[in-house]
């Protein structure tokens, strides 16, 4: 007979269990009993946040460059309700998430209690799964299943509302492998001619003329560096990197062609819309990437490998869908395929290049610093970016050398992700740098960190690109709202004396000449710090396709503007 | 080719699993007719079934997404013409004692049936398909009609199908 257990207690052992060891988070009523339980686990490190949204996108980093599960923890109420931006982040981005919330105790449910909200009902549609534990009895199965169907397949937030007195509840320890009772996930079925598609999918690829491999965050997902860089050497075919897929193709390789889409090079969309076959790997097609759906890519047939199978076919037609892991697919579609070269396509690629619009009239350009920053590191650290013309910058203007070195909000496009989203990498990644780089909008939102970065000693790198606007917004005012800045203008505090309230080094870079010093000096001290930009105030992003328009119709510079 | 289609789901008979299931369904904004749950002959089992009206693609693409449901065993789509789809309805209807007779005659040439008889109003079960129902329920619109209520629409695809193979045949 085993000693009886808190819920609390068998909440913490089943964590440990699942291999957890780091928690963001922040207590409450209703999550009491846990809290009261964790110092008794020391190989659960606790990291308190100062607010919980703050929790949900640590946890969020965290999973995004370890690979684990992250693990944000709250309570009932407003503390549940504050993890919702995070959950519905991870949710559309697909990272292994486990949302813990403190529920009312289950007599209370129900009835309008103190702190009492339907977390269950508010994340059902931004959460993978979820579950009330109704009963300590199943509770170490429901932290099993949780951290299964985060895992597998797709991976996605999974959130547990656990009452208070289900965590005061006394049972056995029931954990432990052989104890585990949880079903087994299912995702949706793969169709079973794999083969003849993976045949399929190779002639179309010996016999295209113009094809393009577009690369999304499916490689980073499933490992598969190495399988997508074969393909493309193998075949000649250029290599196309989404939002999230960035950092999946080294962007020193001849192969490598940029970002598609809204913000894309004029010359990726232009091949894209001129392809004959597009090969799309753990993508899904957003319309950030597609632009118009009517005019995208028609000349094209598609291959889609995805291990969703409802994606297949969602929004762009599919000649063939793989069904899978990315990584997998590809290993078996590398039996299939036979060497070519594209190099009559690649020179009519290159003949699309335009040189890169000058947009900015200071000295001091993103490019500059994102350069200085390459440097500093010897292209070494991680690059947390927010949202927003920064995010942009920061996709197309550092050269991504090793996998998952770029995280970044892609389908939810959450303003406020990078800072505590680079605690969890930092803390994920201790032996390189990484910066969180925001715009002075976005740091605004979660600044509050800092100190949550002091009193844990999280030694991330903060960058605000400061242009006194929240200049993505402004932006499209200028292109489709007649400069109608309307509250878009956005004052700061003085950021250097704010790093000195919070006891770090604050600096502020007004000069091109500054950056790289400045840099240095931040990546030199050892612990948390703050680099304000100063960089012009109405640049703007270019390329840019507007809202509904085709690949084929970007605005590139500010000539075209009425 | 936009046509009637069931979509029927075997699933956990817990709210939170059809909450889950019929919550996917708004998301996705499918074009939902009818919803009807009710349970199966294995315990912990019920059957949902939706139908919908939509092309081949959007439907295969909802079972496809139910299938992620954690709760969800089964789901699979087909064209109503391809099944069994009956609804079955209760209408309260007030016929005046010398229009009794007349209301008799339209329940028996629907196969409706009579299940409740007060001096006030009588109750008469109908059952069949959607269309079926509604021309029983024009019928009955001559008289008084007090209340309907209609169950949706359940459905079974006709012949040794997939769902059937894979699945226990009491479910």
């Amino acid at each position: 007979m085993a000693e009886p257990l808190t819920g609390a207690q068998i909440l913490c052992r089943a964590l440990l269990e699942e291999g957890v060891e780091l928690l963001f988070g922040y207590p409450g009523g209703a999550i009491m009993p846990f809290y009261h339980a964790l110092p008794e686990y020391p190989g659960l490190r606790h990291v308190l946040v100062r607010h919980e949204q703050a929790a949900a996108h640590a946890a969020d980093g965290y999973a995004r460059a370890s690979g684990q599960p992250g693990v944000c923890v709250a309570t009932s109420g407003p503390g549940a309700t504050n993890l919702v931006t995070g959950i519905a982040t991870a949710h559309m981005d697909n990272t292994p998430l486990v949302a813990i919330t403190g529920q009312v105790p289950r007599a209370m449910i129900g009835r309008d209690a103190f702190q009492e909200t339907d977390i269950i009902g508010i994340t059902q549609p931004i959460t993978k799964h979820s579950r009330l534990v109704e009963d300590v009895e199943e509770l170490a199965d429901a932290v099993h299943e949780a951290f299964a169907v985060a895992r597998e397949g797709r991976p996605g937030p999974v959130l547990l509302d656990v009452p208070k007195d289900v965590q005061n509840q006394k049972a056995e320890w029931g954990g432990g492998a052989e104890g585990r009772n949880a079903p087994p996930f299912r995702g949706s079925a793969a169709p079973p001619q794999l083969q003849f598609a993976l045949v399929e999918a190779a002639r179309l690829i010996g016999r295209a003329e113009r094809p393009l491999i577009m690369a999304g965050h499916g490689i980073i997902l499933s490992d598969a560096y190495a399988e997508l860089r074969e393909l493309a050497e193998r075949t000649g075919i250029p290599v196309i990197t989404t939002l999230l897929g960035i950092s999946a193709f080294p962007e020193s390789h001849p192969l490598h062609l940029g970002m598609p889409g809204m913000h894309g090079e004029v010359h990726v969309n232009r091949a894209i819309q001129q392809a004959d076959l597009i090969i799309g790997i753990g993508l899904r097609f957003d319309d950030r990437v597609t632009g118009n759906l009517a005019a995208f890519a028609r000349g094209a047939k598609v291959i889609h490998i995805e291990l969703d199978a409802s994606e297949i076919g969602k929004n762009v037609p599919v000649t063939v869908g793989l069904v899978g892991d990315a990584r997998a697919i590809l290993g078996a579609l590398l039996e299939a395929v036979e060497r070519r070269h594209c190099d009559a396509w690649r020179a009519e690629i290159e003949s699309f290049v335009r040189p890169r619009v000058e947009s900015f009239k200071g000295g001091l350009s993103p490019e500059g610093i994102l350069v200085a920053l390459e440097e500093a590191t010897a292209g070494r650290c991680t690059i947390v970016s927010d949202v927003g013309q920064h995010q942009m910058w920061v996709a197309k203007l550092f050269r991504y050398q090793r996998p998952n070195t770029h995280i970044t909000s892609g389908g939810l496009g959450t303003m406020g992700f990078a800072v505590p989203a680079a605690m969890g990498v930092a803390l994920a990644r201790p032996n390189e740098p990484v910066w969180a780089i925001s715009g002075d909008g976005g740091f605004q939102m979660n600044m509050q960190e800092i100190a949550t970065m002091v009193q844990e000693r999280i030694p991330v790198k903060m960058a605000i690109f400061n242009n006194g606007y929240l200049g993505m917004v402004r932006q499209w005012q200028q292109f489709f709202h007649g400069r109608r800045y309307s509250a878009t203008p956005i004052w700061s505090p003085d950021y250097v004396r704010f790093a000195e309230a919070y006891g770090i080094p604050g600096f502020r870079v007004e000069r091109a000449d500054q950056v790289d010093g400045v840099v240095r000096a931040a990546l030199a001290h050892d612990g948390p710090a703050l680099v304000e930009f100063l960089i012009e105030q109405e640049a703007n992003v270019f390329p840019m396709i507007p809202p509904g328009a085709s690949l084929s119709e970007p605005i590139e510079s500010e000539a075209v503007t009425a | 080719m936009t046509t009637q289609r069931a979509v029927t789901v075997l699933l956990e008979d817990r709210l939170i699993t059809f909450n889950r299931a019929v919550g996917l369904i708004r998301r996705r904004n499918l074009p939902v007719r009818s919803i009807a749950v009710g349970p199966t002959v294995t315990p912990g089992i019920s059957r949902l079934t939706i139908m919908i009206q939509s092309d081949e693609a959007t439907a295969d693409r909802a079972v496809q997404q139910l299938q992620k449901v954690v709760g969800v065993r089964q789901a699979v789509a087909f064209p109503a013409r391809d099944g069994v789809t009956r609804e079955l309805a209760l209408v309260k209807v007030r016929a005046t004692a010398d229009r009794y007779g007349e209301l008799l005659d339209v329940v028996q040439l629907y196969h409706a049936s009579v299940v409740d008889d007060n001096p006030d109003a009588t109750i008469v079960e109908l059952t069949g398909s959607e269309a079926f129902v509604l021309s029983c329920i024009r019928a009955l619109e001559r008289f008084e009609i007090l209340e309907v209520a209609r169950s949706g629409a359940v459905a079974l695809e006709a012949g040794l199908t997939e769902a059937g193979a894979h699945a226990p045949a009491t479910i």
